[in-house]
């Protein structure tokens, strides 16, 4: 693919007037030195006659060049070589009258294809000289062309790698609630003195629920009873808050207990079930989690009887920061769908590919 | 002269703390009665004429702001928080009395003072009371609703079920004869939302309506050719299809 595009990359590169002069300049002096050397070596000792031979084929044949290129646009470098050759050839030969014409009517010196063999002298020189200065440009547009395409690659390896960790960043942010957090140290500071046993297991709870939420800065292959004992944690805690308020049931056959499972997909969608669903119901209600394989996916649910969709429409950040991470584990294969729980609250269903996991 | 409160608070061992820091702290108050949700604050408040209520803010049902609306010019009142920076600042703004969980002993006989300090001075609350409750509310809501007045979940049908599709999931909206076709990477659904609406609701910062019929995400579009017609083409990220930007839209693209 790559291959394919480079002469693609000659072509917007000529597209450019500066880029053009660059390469003429170049050119020109090149011929110039050609000139200075069939003065020495060629026939003609005289440097002016040399001279005017040397650039009237160098621009003959570099706009031959440049022009089919800007028209045909090659795409393969055998078609670019095919092209080039041809013009080498044809622009030579123009090149060589047009030299005649110049040197008869301005100089008085009056040269022929046939003058001291001139002519397959000249068309040898000017095909080993082209030659040379095509391969010499071509290789700098090439270097050129793999430097862009490094930097952009770069560009947007970095770009990737920015999103990962702001999403990586925001979803550590979004994971521990300082309301959940001061909520739960009153209610352990209330417990210790009135029932100091469960203030004790809800504290355990508290350290378990902050080890496995503040030890995860890179998402790492964990599995998905590491996530089933976080979420266990938090839940008894806010079952003591919530009382009788709050039941909760997981549902997680033994297969799928050491089944691998990215972090921190399922913690939001619990932590969005009791803070929007049932935390704001009187009657409070109830939590099922519940993990299945189908069809080449992990199902992981997590359901409640909260107050459903009445309260949705504000944007759930946990929400967003799921689908997010989803995209970036799995791109289009990682699934979140959100649907109306029956009779009411909040069925959200995470997908992901088992192939992938 | 011995006062009455009641305190509100969805959490029991939280009512519990407070009842006996209160004890320990002003033993003359006597907890006329505790509530569990903002309802029973009401009732209570109506029952037994406290002279302060110490209110929860986060509760189920009503709110501890909502209810202190109602009996501001009953009794005061003091707010209880876990953690709210907007309240927190909305109350030392208004010059509120509130306090923040785990409540400690020091700031409690801060409070504790103060409060029988306009009780003794009179014993009915000030009259502004109400009013500053109000704009404290006010405040919060403007906080909690700014950035979400656009619509951010589409409510679509999905064999018997009501699914959501978040908006930043669409890539974009198409009209058909009687509805809206949805349709994201991985759905296409059908809504009763017509175009006009949608583009009405949504974000225009994210969603541009780019034909009579066509609503686009931007953050999908690849790029956007001219035809010789001179409508526009439009390239969608991930996707093969194409669509039409009418001539009176093009001007969005402008700058592309």
């Amino acid at each position: 693919m790559e291959q394919q595009y480079e002469t693609e990359f000659i072509f917007k590169y000529w597209l450019k007037f500066k880029n053009i002069l660059m390469d003429g300049i170049i050119i020109g002096a090149a011929n110039t030195m050609f000139a200075l050397a069939a003065t020495v070596i060629g026939p003609f000792k005289n440097f002016l006659p040399n001279f005017i031979m040397a650039h009237s084929l160098g621009i003959t044949v570099s706009l031959a060049i440049l022009f089919s290129v800007l028209i045909f646009r090659p795409r393969t470098w055998k078609l670019f070589l095919l092209i080039a050759g041809i013009d080498i050839c044809f622009g030579l030969f123009i090149g060589l009258q047009i030299s005649f014409i110049i040197m008869r009517y301005f100089f008085d010196i009056v040269l022929s294809w046939q003058t001291q063999n001139l002519g397959p002298q000249a068309m040898l020189a000017g095909i080993m000289a082209s030659a040379v200065i095509l391969y010499f440009l071509t290789t700098k547009i090439r270097l050129r062309y793999r430097n862009e395409m490094i930097e952009q690659e770069k560009i947007k390896r970095m770009a990737v790698e920015k999103e990962s960790l702001l999403a990586n960043l925001r979803m550590l942010q979004a994971q521990i609630e300082p309301h959940f957090l001061f909520n739960t140290l009153s209610n352990i500071l209330s417990l210790i003195d009135t029932k100091p046993d469960k203030g004790k297991s809800m504290l355990l709870d508290l350290t378990k629920y902050l080890r496995t939420s503040l030890s995860r800065t890179l998402p790492e292959k964990t599995m998905l009873s590491q996530e089933i004992t976080m979420i266990k944690a938090y839940l008894d805690i806010q079952k003591i808050r919530m009382d009788e308020r709050l039941n909760y049931t997981i549902d997680v056959p033994d297969n799928l207990w050491q089944h691998p499972f990215p972090p921190m997909l399922l913690q939001p969608l619990v932590e969005n079930a009791l803070k929007h669903g049932l935390e704001p119901k009187v009657e409070g209600g109830e939590i099922v989690i519940r993990a299945i394989r189908d069809n080449g996916l992990l199902k992981v649910e997590v359901s409640d009887t909260g107050l459903g969709f009445s309260d949705f429409d504000t944007s759930r950040v946990g929400i967003t920061n799921v689908r997010e991470r989803l995209g970036l584990l799995f791109g289009e294969k990682g699934r979140l769908i959100i649907e109306e729980n029956k009779p009411h609250g909040v069925l959200a269903i995470i997908e992901v590919p088992i192939s992938e996991l | 002269m011995s006062y009455k409160a009641i305190i509100a608070d969805d959490e029991k061992e939280l009512r519990t703390y407070l009842k006996r820091m209160l004890a320990e702290t002003w033993p003359q108050l006597e907890i006329c009665g505790e509530a569990i949700n903002g309802k029973e604050a009401l009732k209570m408040v109506d029952a037994y004429a406290p002279h302060v209520a110490f209110l929860d803010i986060k509760m189920p049902g009503l709110s501890g702001l909502d209810v202190a609306r109602k009996i501001a010019d009953t009794c005061r009142i003091v707010f209880i928080t876990a953690f709210d920076q907007y309240a927190v600042e909305a109350f030392e703004h208004e010059a509120v009395d509130y306090l923040v969980k785990p409540v400690t002993k020091e700031r409690l006989l801060q409070t504790i003072n103060r409060l029988k300090k306009q009780l003794q001075s009179s014993p009915e609350p000030p009259d502004g009371l109400a009013e500053m409750i109000t704009k404290v509310l006010t405040n919060l809501q403007n906080n909690a609703h700014a950035g979400y007045r656009y619509l951010q979940w589409i409510k679509t049908q999905h064999k018997t079920n009501v699914r959501l599709i978040s908006v930043e999931e669409v890539d974009y909206f198409q009209a058909g004869d009687k509805y809206t076709l949805v349709i994201t990477a991985q759905e296409e659904a059908l809504i009763k939302k017509s175009i006009k609406e949608l583009s009405q609701e949504l974000d225009p910062q994210k969603f541009w309506q780019i034909h009579r019929g066509t609503i686009v995400n931007v953050s999908r579009i690849e790029n956007v050719g001219r035809s010789l017609t001179g409508r526009g083409t439009l390239k969608l990220k991930n996707r093969p299809d194409t669509l039409t930007v009418s001539r009176q839209y093009l001007h969005l693209f402008k700058q592309m």
